[in-house]
């Protein structure tokens, strides 16, 4: 039997091991979609950095990796979902070194460096949905 | 998933096997600096070359590893970050200040072998 | 034979600048160019004619007698080469038919200047000189009824304000494709990094350095050091013609990852005039360990890696506090 190809996971993000399935999974995917490894690392990292929030600022939520085209591009994008408190300044949250965990705040800046696109959207009490695209070069 | 922590010498190697989770790594964490301690160990090599991520919880845990290990009487040295891993953590915008970093094992080796003759050279002179 | 590729090749020009047909009518109507103008200046034919020889030679008199411009025509044949031209596009301008032809030819006459590097001012200040000229022959050809000269003067205006359009485009269009093929040329230099000895990279970065062709950069250089297991790394940014403080950041960011790689990076060629730039734009240059030129980058790497070849040696040990630092920078 021929191995179909995957063009989407979903991972329920509840422990630490969910953080290192859902990284591992994106990444596979990613591979599969022909990114190169410095591109397949920088998506990987990038999921690293969502599932982890979402367990330390909402405890649980999921992690939709999937394939998209626009136009002539080609590209994986990530989808970051919780029903946790929200973010109440978007804005603040994506600046270097802001954190209400007495973290170093690289999370969302950085994953914003590591892909393409990237939008938040959130508020306070309706959870957090973020999603990030990285398009092959 | 435990890592095997090989003692040589003065030295303690812990060669990662497989992906982390971060529970793993703080139990490596703890577990060095406890032999640090045990075995009165002057280096440690943290070798990394398996891991494909590194990200924002890894590298803030290397560092206080190594913070913790310096307190304990001992130098660190991460050995084997991946171009593609290094890359993405710049990008990310970590750095790995006050943590030595180093090509390979053997380098490491080569690296602690040079403390300990500034050491001696020192105690000596 | 060759007539009909001349063609083919006539077609591409104005085509290939998006000058179809329907584009030329509309700049036509835009400039309310109509059968009328083209009369007129049908019925200018004698005039130009009889005057063309008189009206070049005044003008590369003037145009000559600027020493910006005079470089230009050093060479006495591409001079009279350019001087044929000119007479028949000044005959041209009353020869009506004012269509496809006529414009891959004000094409050509563009495309010539621009490869010549005559300036835009020049070329305008051509088009000046000329209205001039046929300016006083109309006076002179109509004493007395300036209203039918100063029609005829109106649909050379036009006509001439054709004419610009297509040039300036060409022009326009010329300079873009340059810079096309020199930006393709920087993307294809295969970024070479040297192996200058054992374990001694240098990266000589040439050419513009946006983000993509830094992380492209960067990315080739810490496989570099994987394979050939560098000890240090120089930069060589001597060959980069701007140094702001986003280069500066991505050079941060690649000496940074080759740190973590365990390489040490020296940057070389940034000059003191730059580097006070970056540090007064607020640039945290603290991690560059930066030296003056590549020769001078060369000799501290030997420093480094010198001392890490005494250092391991064991019939000196005591060599060792007398090195630099390898830590340093
Ligand atoms: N899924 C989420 N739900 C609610 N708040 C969040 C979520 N993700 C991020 N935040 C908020 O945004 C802030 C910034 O997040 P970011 O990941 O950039 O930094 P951090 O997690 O605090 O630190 P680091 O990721 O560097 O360890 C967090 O401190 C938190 O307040
Ligand atoms: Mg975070």
């Amino acid at each position: 039997m021929s191995r179909t190809p995957v063009d989407d996971v979903c991972v329920a993000i509840r422990s630490d091991a969910d953080v290192v399935a859902a990284r591992s999974l994106g990444r596979s995917l990613a591979e599969q979609h022909g990114f190169g490894t410095t591109d397949v690392t920088m998506i990987a990292t990038a999921i690293s950095e969502l599932a982890r929030n979402i367990l330390k600022y909402a405890h649980e939520g999921e992690i939709v990796v999937e394939t998209v085209e626009r136009g002539s591009m080609s590209g994986v994008s990530v989808v970051a979902r919780d029903d946790g408190p929200g973010i109440p300044d978007v804005g603040l949250a994506l600046q270097d070194g802001f954190s209400t965990a007495n973290s170093l705040g690289l999370g969302l800046p950085g994953t914003r460096r590591l892909m393409d696109e990237f939008e938040i959207v959130s508020a306070p009490g309706s959870g957090t949905v973020i999603t990030a695209i990285k398009w092959r070069r | 998933m435990p890592v095997p922590i090989l003692k040589q010498g003065d030295c303690l190697i812990a060669s990662i096997q497989s992906a982390l989770t971060d529970a793993d790594l703080l139990e490596l964490r703890d577990e060095l600096s406890e032999r640090v301690g045990r075995y009165r160990s002057k280096g440690v090599i943290i070798d990394v070359t398996v891991l494909d991520v590194l990200d924002s919880f890894a590298s803030r845990t290397l560092r206080t590893m190594a913070e913790m290990i310096r307190l304990r009487g001992a130098e660190t040295v991460i050995v084997g970050i991946q171009p593609e891993v290094a890359f993405s953590m710049v990008q990310l915008g970590l750095s790995l200040d006050g943590v030595t970093t180093v090509l390979d094992l053997e380098e490491g080796l080569a690296h602690l072998d040079r403390s300990r003759r500034a050491r001696v050279a020192h105690a000596g002179g | 034979m060759a007539a009909t590729r001349q063609r083919v090749h006539a077609d591409d020009l104005a085509d290939s600048i998006g000058l179809g047909s329907e584009e030329l009518a509309m700049r036509k109507r835009f400039l309310e160019f109509d059968d009328d103008d083209v009369q007129r200046l049908e019925g200018m034919y004698g005039l130009t004619h009889e005057h063309v020889d008189a009206v070049i030679e005044a003008f590369y008199e003037h145009l000559l007698s600027f020493p910006e411009t005079t470089s230009f025509f050093r060479d006495p044949r591409l001079l009279e080469h350019v001087k044929g031209r000119q007479k028949n596009y000044f005959i041209r301008l009353t020869q009506g038919d004012y269509d496809h032809d006529y414009v891959t030819d004000r094409l050509r006459l563009g495309s010539i200047h621009e490869r010549i590097g005559l300036p835009v001012r020049s070329f305008l200040g051509m088009y000046a000189f000329y209205l001039r000229q046929i300016a006083a022959l109309l006076v002179q050809e109509h004493p007395g009824d300036p209203e039918h000269a100063f029609q005829k003067f109106h649909s050379l205006t036009k006509l001439l304000f054709f004419d610009i359009g297509l040039g300036v485009d060409m022009y326009i269009h010329q300079r873009e494709r340059t810079i096309a093929v020199q930006q393709d040329a920087i993307r294809e230099l295969s970024t070479p990094v040297l192996t200058i000895r054992d374990r001694l990279l240098v990266l000589p970065i040439i050419g513009i350095l946006d983000t993509s062709r830094a992380q492209q950069l960067t990315e080739e250089l810490l496989r570099s050091i994987r394979e050939s297991r560098a000890q240090v790394v120089i930069l060589d940014v001597t060959g980069v013609p701007a140094v702001d403080s986003a280069v500066a950041n991505h050079l941060l960011q690649t000496v940074e990852a080759s740190r973590l790689m365990g390489a040490q990076v020296i940057v070389t060629g940034l000059s003191a005039s730059v580097a006070q730039a970056l540090v007064t734009l607020g640039v945290d240059l603290t991690k560059l360990n930066a030296v003056g030129d590549l020769q001078g980058g060369i000799e501290v790497a030997n420093g480094i890696m010198r001392y890490q070849v005494v250092a391991i040696d064991d019939t000196i040990p005591e060599v060792v506090d007398a090195g630099p630092d390898p830590e340093a920078g």
